[in-house]
């Protein structure tokens, strides 16, 4: 499974630079179908809005409100996925970057000046760096990376649809059946929101392995060529990036048992408090596991900038 | 002769190129952006603990208020961390380009950057039209909310029509900055590329 998911990732080395692999074009195609679905909710919105305040229509506002919910939900996940298609892109062509800079390097590199340091750690602009003969082991928090990127999307991705099928369920027992439309609305809001958090969780782990390209890549490109293989040393923002995804994950996990508790109450009042907070709560878990991922891509630029700050050394000094 | 990079539409410079403004944004705000967010999601919730409390009470002026003010609380926090995204993709574009331009420059060619692509100008205007959306909806829960607590009448006979109306607002906007997104991502992708035939143009002229 691992190597078949590595094989999406991980273009062959030689690779033609020039080919456009299509993961643009699709994750773009498949993100403007889910703006497609984002449209007919805004409309429901508008339906519904309309509606309010005519007698006996309370029924209809609320069976439009819950399949706009669910729609909504798919929607957005659909968006996800599209960006999920594009980060793949961005790793294979990470790939191919290592391949031509392997190339190039020793055609541009200096011959080498002076003592390098060879092993033990050394401060750049941008962090502390290891020094190593060669390309540094991978994380453990990379290796669960590569290998849960692609099952957290497609069980978060299922998780969304299956709440949509339930928000249906919802929306037809509004008025005929109203505890059980209750309890469906109860099931579509916690399972949609834990499968949007696994979707975010799911890029995250995209981001964790873009940064394990970048680190990987880094020592091939470095030990290949015969220079001390420098790799920057975790930076707080990949600290705080991990603990942000955590936590939104726990959060993410609470209101889904939290919605599922309420569908035990007999009491409407106990049940209207719960989802009063429940709602915010669902969306804080998006909230927090989002500032991971801003966290992850503020990661990734500044390794980027030590990349290329080596990249110069290398060709100016040769070590 | 054709080069590698012929199909792409690009500048050259003699000297390093300046820092283009969105890139230099990006590396400015996403920051402040991402402490935003936080700020929002933080007050967002701690206001939806209370009108929990208020619900079980039974006290519906306070349901009302904060049933626009916490949504307005927490999608300042989706705002603002869809615009740290954003800042911090634009960023990460700035580094391509600079890091690209200085290669060059070490290589002693000549310095080619890219013009910025369709998707990286569909980046820009999705961005702040989805930015624009959340903080109008964002805005008006405010208004709205403001009116329910000063005892307008109109303002509580409609309350539940604001907030569908504005529910769906967010919702739009939310997609649309997803969208931007992607595109900026996109844009990472045509950069990535360009700069792998880039270098082996380079090293084709040695």
């Amino acid at each position: 499974m691992t190597v078949a998911v590595d094989r999406i990732t991980k273009p062959a080395a030689n690779a033609d630079p020039s080919v456009d692999f299509g993961h643009r074009k699709l994750g773009l195609g498949i993100g403007a179908v889910g703006l497609l679905i984002a449209v007919a909710v805004a409309i429901l919105a508008i339906v519904a809005a309309v509606q309010v305040g005519d007698a006996g229509q309370e029924d209809t506002i609320g069976r439009i409100l819950a399949i706009a919910f669910g729609l909504n939900t798919l929607a957005l996940a659909t968006l996800k996925v599209g960006i999920s298609v594009i980060l793949i892109g961005i790793l294979v062509r990470l790939w191919i970057r290592v391949q031509g800079i392997k190339v190039a390097l020793p055609l541009l590199k200096a011959p080498a000046q002076g003592d390098a340091v060879l092993v033990g750690t050394v401060d750049t602009p941008y962090g502390t760096c290891e020094v190593s003969e060669h390309e540094p082991a991978e994380l453990p928090i990379h290796k669960m990376a590569r290998t849960l990127w692609a099952p957290m999307l497609g069980m978060g991705y299922m998780l969304v649809v299956a709440g949509f099928v339930v928000s249906l369920v919802w929306a037809g027992n509004i008025g005929s059946d109203p505890e059980l439309a209750a309890d469906t609305s109860a099931w579509t809001q916690g399972l949609q929101f834990l499968g949007e958090a696994m979707v975010l969780a799911g890029i995250s782990f995209l981001l964790g392995s873009i940064l394990r390209g970048l680190r990987q890549g880094g020592g091939d490109v470095q030990e290949s060529i015969g220079v001390p293989v420098q790799t920057l040393q975790m930076p707080a923002t990949a600290k705080a990036f991990i603990g942000l995804m955590m936590a939104g994950m726990v959060l993410a996990i609470v209101q889904f048992v939290g919605y599922i508790a309420t569908t035990t109450f007999d009491n409407a009042i106990d049940v209207a408090t719960w989802f009063t907070w429940l709602g915010p709560l669902r969306e804080l878990s998006l909230g927090l596991l989002l500032a991971g991922i801003v966290l992850a891509l503020a990661t990734i630029g500044n390794v980027l900038g030590f990349q290329f700050w080596r990249i110069r050394g290398i060709v100016t000094t040769g070590n | 002769m054709t080069t590698a990079t012929a199909e792409f539409s690009t500048q050259t410079h003699e000297n390093m190129p300046e820092e283009m403004l969105p890139h230099k944004a990006g590396r400015k705000l996403w920051l402040p952006m991402l402490l935003m967010a936080i700020i929002g999601f933080g007050v967002g919730i701690v206001l939806a603990f209370v009108r929990a409390d208020a619900v079980n009470s039974g006290d519906a002026e306070t349901v009302a208020v904060l049933g626009q003010l916490v949504p307005g609380f927490m999608f300042i926090g989706f705002a603002t961390v869809f615009a740290a995204i954003a800042f911090a993709v634009a960023r990460i574009l700035g580094v391509f380009r600079e890091g690209g331009s200085g290669m060059q420059k070490m290589a002693g060619s000549e310095i080619k950057t890219l013009e910025m692509p369709a998707t990286g100008k569909a980046f820009m205007v999705l961005m702040v039209l989805g930015m624009m959306t959340l903080v109008v909806a964002v805005v008006l829960h405010f208004i709205v909310g403001g009116a329910i607590a000063a005892d307008s009448a109109w303002a509580v006979d409609n309350a539940e029509t604001w907030s569908i109306a504005l529910e769906g607002a967010r919702r739009f906007g939310v997609s649309v900055y997803l969208l931007s997104i992607a595109f900026g991502l996109a844009t990472i992708i045509t950069v990535l590329r360009f700069q792998s035939l880039r270098v082996r143009e380079i090293v084709a002229a040695k």
